[in-house]
């Protein structure tokens, strides 16, 4: 419709089906065409829009003193000073960088690693590929709750240990949940993501065939060479996309550090909920400083791990 | 220059025998194409001699020496493809170059060579480009280059020829000569396609089903194919059953006049064959030793020249024709043939298309 339109009246065949119907002038028809796509899609843009950038927009009000329902009409950076002069908001924003930055790290390699395994064909191949990919569709939340289950001092593997007399009392069970290394919600962060990662990577590997290997073989190169030459670079902009994902959600991410994490130091997530829950709305503002400090800082994270990579690739 | 033995060489997969006690030798600096229908193994021998699969018996030697214990990246057998050509994150010099990279060849000389590769292939400054960006033809040129730069003992050939049009077909095939004349390496490949192994090949090795039909010079298998099938393969389809007695075989469609110097079998039952480009018609006059009658089944306008479908006797029979021959179907012509032409072979190979009830 729009190419006949753009190319005007041109000679030669036309394929026009009902010519008798009166047709819309070219300009009209080529609006009609462009608008189209956005027309279709404005409700679901407009729910959006309205709800969360408004509610956005709103928080970021708050963040700088606009919050008009405790009589705070004043615009003021005092919020965001306040809170980065805090150290309880540093120590979570390193906490939330640290645990970002190891579960993006330890879940993109862990996932490259099994998926090279998995890729293979052997006994049981098939149905070890359906376990792997089992944790994709559980919340995160039960997930969390499965591992408060199986690995604090009063859970299964700890009363399993202590019933085989591997350890004494359950209460000899390393701590793990609410520990301030943070292991459980490590963990629980890559149950979750290794296999977000691996079905990506595997199903890149499963495209790229055995063939490129096999030339490289032949060309002379060991197994570790044909790795890092030929299948890292094919595999990178998989690994690349999805540890994005990976750490933009493990930066955000709420209800894992909650449940399992200590209350101090938390992951800013938590530390801006604690605030916005306070009694004391006079604390709102702070959390919203916080939330938009959170979003500003994984975005600009975000930003500088991708040109990394996309330099590393090349 | 390496000497390739392949001997009593066979895989299984499972129930399946993908190749059956294959023996077979390259002299050194030779090109020999693996044949066959697709299935028939010569694939799965390529890889075994690449040693990307372990043969389940038999060995393969090169220079006398088994390679079953040298892995394939030591093995110094490079295998280009057919598909799946160049690596898609590389350079077109990154490509060519790789070989060199993994054995940490210093950067220097590997530039020269790169330079000196893309020259023999006829490519020189297209180092920077990336894969995508070359057309079929060159890919599979610069995969050559990347072959032969780390100066290989084996170099092995995947349907090097296909996916190419007539013209880049003459021209690849005119750029292995080359390289092959320059470089001396002794080559395997692997082809579905008579024309691509005769064209290409100093001897042919034909497989069906695993098993090897025959081996030798592409000639042999026009003149002297060793049976039905081979002959069949090489675009021969015309047989006819007989019994020899001395220089004459007795047939449903008349008497043959051989050549006895051309035939290895003993007296008795035979199976004739003529290759349709060894058929003449011929008129009254023309005084060709072997004259047979047959009827024209069709008469097939193939550009520059017929192709003539026959009926000798109720077997079918193809040869060619000039563009003018205006034989309508039905009609009755004379086949005409010198007793050098006619080939003997066993007429039990197949039992199905017989000339004599």
């Amino acid at each position: 419709m729009t190419t006949s339109a753009d190319l005007g009246p041109s000679p030669g065949p036309q394929v026009v089906p009902a010519r008798s119907l009166p047709r819309p002038q070219p300009t009209v028809r080529r609006l009609a065409g462009h608008l189209r796509i956005p027309l279709m899609l404005s409700p679901s843009v407009l729910l959006v829009v309205v709800l969360f950038g408004g509610g956005m927009l709103v928080g970021i009000g708050q963040s700088f003193g606009y919050f008009p329902t405790i009589g705070l009409e004043e615009w003021t950076f005092e919020h965001y000073a306040n809170v980065l002069s805090d150290p309880a908001f540093l120590r979570s924003l390193w906490v939330t960088f640290r645990i970002a930055f190891i579960v993006t790290a330890l879940s993109s390699v862990i996932a490259v690693g099994l998926a090279l395994i998995l890729r293979e064909t052997f006994a049981g191949s098939r149905i070890t590929k359906f376990i792997f990919q089992i944790p994709l569709p559980v919340p995160h939340l039960v997930a969390a709750s499965g591992f408060v289950l199986l690995i604090t001092q009063s859970g299964i593997i700890a009363r399993v240990a202590a019933g085989f007399g591997l350890i004494d009392r359950p209460s000899d069970f390393p701590i793990l949940v609410f520990d301030q290394a943070g292991v459980a919600i490590t963990l629980t962060f890559l149950w979750k993501e290794v296999p977000f990662i691996g079905v990506v990577v595997l199903a890149v590997l499963q495209s790229i065939g055995p063939h490129y290997e096999e030339i490289a073989r032949t060309l002379g190169a060991t197994a570790w060479q044909r790795f890092v030459h030929v299948l890292l670079p094919l595999i990178m902009p998989g690994v690349i996309s999805t540890s994005i994902i990976v750490f933009a959600f493990t930066f955000a991410n709420y209800e894992i550090p909650l449940l399992l994490g200590v209350r101090s130091p938390t992951t800013l997530p938590v530390l801006a909920f604690y605030r916005y829950q306070d009694p004391d709305l006079g604390l709102r503002p702070e959390a919203m400083a916080i939330s938009v400090i959170l979003a500003i800082v994984s975005v600009a994270l975000l930003f500088v791990y991708r040109r990394l990579a996309r330099y590393a690739v090349q | 220059m390496t000497h390739v033995k392949l001997d009593h060489l066979s895989k299984r997969f499972g129930p399946v025998v993908a190749v059956d006690d294959l023996g077979l030798v390259v002299e050194p600096g030779e090109m020999m194409a693996l044949l066959g229908p697709s299935g028939c193994g010569k694939t799965t021998t390529l890889r075994m001699i690449a040693g990307l699969i372990e043969p389940t018996s038999g060995d393969v030697l090169f220079d006398g020496r088994s390679m079953l214990a040298v892995p394939t990246e030591r093995r110094g057998a490079v295998m280009v493809f057919q598909k799946h050509l160049l690596f898609p994150t590389m350079t077109v010099a990154g490509n060519v170059g790789f070989g060199l990279r993994m054995q940490r060849v210093p950067k220097a000389e590997i530039d020269r060579r790169v330079a000196e590769m893309l020259e023999l292939v006829r490519l020189p400054g297209v180092g920077n480009r990336r894969a995508h960006e070359l057309s079929g033809g060159q890919q599979q040129r610069i995969a050559l280059a990347r072959a032969l730069i780390v100066r290989p003992r084996v170099l092995l050939l995947d349907e090097p020829l296909a996916n190419l049009d007539a013209n880049l077909r003459i021209e690849m095939r005119e750029l292995i000569r080359t390289v092959r004349m320059e470089t001396g390496i002794t080559s395997i490949f692997v082809t579905h396609d008579q024309e691509e192994a005769v064209m290409l090949a100093d001897r042919v090795a034909l497989m069906f089903s695993g098993t090897l039909q025959q081996f030798g010079r592409p000639a042999e298998f026009y003149e002297r194919p060793r049976s039905v099938e081979i002959a069949r393969f090489f675009r021969n389809p015309n047989t006819i059953d007989g019994v020899r007695s001395g220089s004459r075989v007795t047939t449903a469609a008349g008497e043959f006049v051989i050549d006895p110097a051309r035939a290895e079998l003993a007296e008795g039952p035979v199976r004739i064959t003529i290759r349709p480009e060894d058929i003449e018609i011929v008129g009254p006059a023309n005084g060709a030793v072997n004259r047979v009658p047959a009827t024209v089944l069709s008469n097939i306008y193939m550009g520059t020249r017929r192709e003539l479908i026959v009926s000798l006797a109720g077997a079918e029979w193809h040869l060619q024709a000039p563009v003018d021959a205006a034989f309508g179907e039905g009609e009755t012509v004379t086949l005409g043939f010198a007793p050098e032409k006619i080939w003997l072979l066993k007429p039990d190979a197949d039992g199905r298309e017989t000339g004599v009830q």
